[in-house]
């Protein structure tokens, strides 16, 4: 896949402020199509804020958001979500009393056409949702839920995922396989904004990364550039 | 058992018209935000309006009825901007807030039924509607019914149905339960909430004025102090079966009607109110969150 290509998503010179509370201020990055680029940062950076604001949920103060050449600045979620991006929210936001296939169908709600060869395909990704496509969703484990999760962004026909802190109180080797599932997905040709605690293996999954600081970006640059940056090495790396 | 199996049967007709009006009020509460208490006046309003209409047009069935479902339609959906304002600011806005404007549409509604419709006597329906006065309809062992009964029976199993169907079967039915569950959720998944919150208020209206027509029937007449009354016992039903418990509602409803019904055909009519709270009062302080558990 050719990740030297053309830029799928621009955010430029972002201010968010809830209330008083300066979330962002005059944060900007990029995606290309087909790569993975990760949000380093520790808690209240920022991280959340972008991707709710990419995804028209908080009103920006300043700013410009651009997706696919066109302007989607401060559009209502519902149309943001028809033009490609779904997020994978934080803590999964699954719905409990719901199924697993209600949940996933939700995903689809602006578009059902095709609905069963969608679900057909997720099932196929991630066979356990299959089985348990009538239980409710309540009832699944944290990482089947990220998992339903991130099944349910799919049945969006998206073009970029957003997926924020999917490590979060998930057992390491659950961990590893949501990140082997991330990285197969891009494989499949979906940009991916991730957002990490985990620096180490965030960084060695992405192309690249930006990091933030109380809602800055303070360094940015290929995943190995930042993987060998002194700065880096000692904040989040323990080195 | 003749008594019995008859006043179970009444019972039900009875149960499903509360079960419509409860739904009403609850996919109101879950999907708009709104404690909607004067929900079932407006239902009553819509009586009225078929009521008047039946007079205009020398007693037009089609007319009258349909005049009923399209103003309880209407009124929801032009009483909307008001509730959508509060909507819009959920975030800043105490819940409690779109129960006084409720209750202020519902007083402005029971004025005017009071003062300016049939100087504010009840109003009758005529028996070519309820079917009184006329040979039972069908008549199964002990058990007879009029047309009028058998009719409001039809209708409120079918609406009741039909609106389960809508709910859990289909796209915007499985809107509105993820935006009663999690409005925030569900604006990240793409539902766009105030188009989904309109058509909640549009299947509501409906609601109303299905139950309108199945009260008209039922009832065969209607005053202006009905809608009150109907308005506390929807909120009793409402929160004793779990406030914005769907299926709760539905059980609770039928439960209710049943109970009314058992009253009347053993004790007296005029007591079936009384009694009938003071079991939902019994039952509120035994299951004090509900009998089958809040959902909101
Ligand atoms: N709804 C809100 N109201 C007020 N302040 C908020 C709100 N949401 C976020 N903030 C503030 O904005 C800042 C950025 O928060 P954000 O959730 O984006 O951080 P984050 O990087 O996602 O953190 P975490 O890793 O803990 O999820 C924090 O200071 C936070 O307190
Ligand atoms: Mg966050």
């Amino acid at each position: 896949m050719n990740k030297s290509g053309e830029t799928i998503l621009s955010v430029e010179n972002l201010f968010v402020s809830y209330g008083h509370v300066e979330a962002l201020k005059g944060v900007s990055l990029e995606v290309k199509r087909g790569e993975i680029v990760v949000l380093v940062g520790s808690n209240g950076a920022g991280k959340t804020s972008i991707m709710e604001t990419i995804l028209g949920v908080n009103q920006t103060r300043k700013g410009r958001i651009i997706f696919e050449g066109r302007e989607i600045t401060n559009l209502s979620s519902d149309k943001i979500v028809r033009s490609g991006i779904f997020l994978v929210p934080e803590g999964r936001g699954v719905f409990s009393s719901m199924s697993v296939l209600d949940n996933l169908l939700l995903g689809a709600h602006h578009n059902l056409k095709n609905a069963k060869e969608k679900t057909a395909y997720v099932y196929e990704l991630f066979p356990v949702l299959g089985q348990r496509r009538n239980q409710i969703a309540g009832t699944l484990s944290g990482g089947e839920r990220q998992m339903l999760s991130i099944a349910r962004a799919l049945m969006s026909n998206p073009k970029m995922i957003m997926v924020d802190e999917p490590s979060i109180g998930l057992a390491p080797k659950i961990v590893n396989d949501i990140f082997k599932i991330l990285q197969n997905l891009n494989k499949e040709g979906y940009a991916i904004l991730l957002s990490e605690q985990n620096v180490y293996k965030a960084l060695k999954l992405a192309d690249r990364g930006y990091v933030l600081e109380t809602g800055s970006v303070v360094l940015d640059g290929t995943s190995e550039g930042l993987l060998h940056n002194t700065d880096i090495r000692k904040a989040y790396l323990g080195a | 058992m003749a008594v019995f199996l008859a006043q179970i049967v009444n019972g039900i007709s009875l149960g499903s018209v509360y079960v419509l009006l409860v739904t009403g009020f609850n996919l109101l509460l879950l999907v708009a935000m709104i404690i909607h208490y004067s929900f079932p006046i407006v239902v009553v309003f819509s009586m009225y309006i078929s009521w008047i209409v039946l007079g205009l047009t020398g007693g037009n069935m089609f007319l009258g009825l349909s005049a009923g479902i399209v103003s309880a339609v209407l009124i929801n959906i032009l009483t909307a901007p008001m509730f959508q304002h509060i909507m819009k600011k959920r975030g800043d806005v105490d819940i409690n807030s779109t129960m006084v404007l409720s209750m202020g549409i519902g007083m402005i509604i029971t004025d005017f039924l009071s003062h300016s419709v049939n100087s504010g006597f009840p109003i009758a329906f005529p028996d070519s509607l309820t079917g009184r006065g006329e040979p039972a309809f069908i008549r199964l062992g002990v058990i007879s019914m009029s047309r009028g009964d058998m009719l409001s029976l039809t209708l409120g199993i079918i609406f009741v149905l039909g609106l389960f169907w809508i709910l859990y079967k289909t796209r915007a039915g499985r809107a509105f339960r993820a935006i009663a569950e999690d409005p925030n959720g569900a604006k990240l998944v793409g539902i766009p909430i105030l188009k989904t919150g309109l058509q909640s208020y549009a299947l509501t209206g409906l609601l109303g004025g299905v139950s309108a027509v199945a009260m008209s029937i039922l009832l065969g007449s209607a005053s202006p102090g009905l809608g009150d009354q109907l308005g506390r016992k929807v909120l009793a039903v409402s929160i004793i079966a779990g406030l914005g418990n769907l299926k709760g509602g539905l059980i609770v409803g039928i439960s209710l009607g049943i109970l009314e019904a058992l009253v009347q055909g053993y004790w007296s009519g005029t007591w079936s109110n009384s009694i009938a709270f003071v079991v939902m009062l019994i039952a509120i302080l035994v299951k004090p969150k509900g009998i089958f558990g809040m959902k909101l």
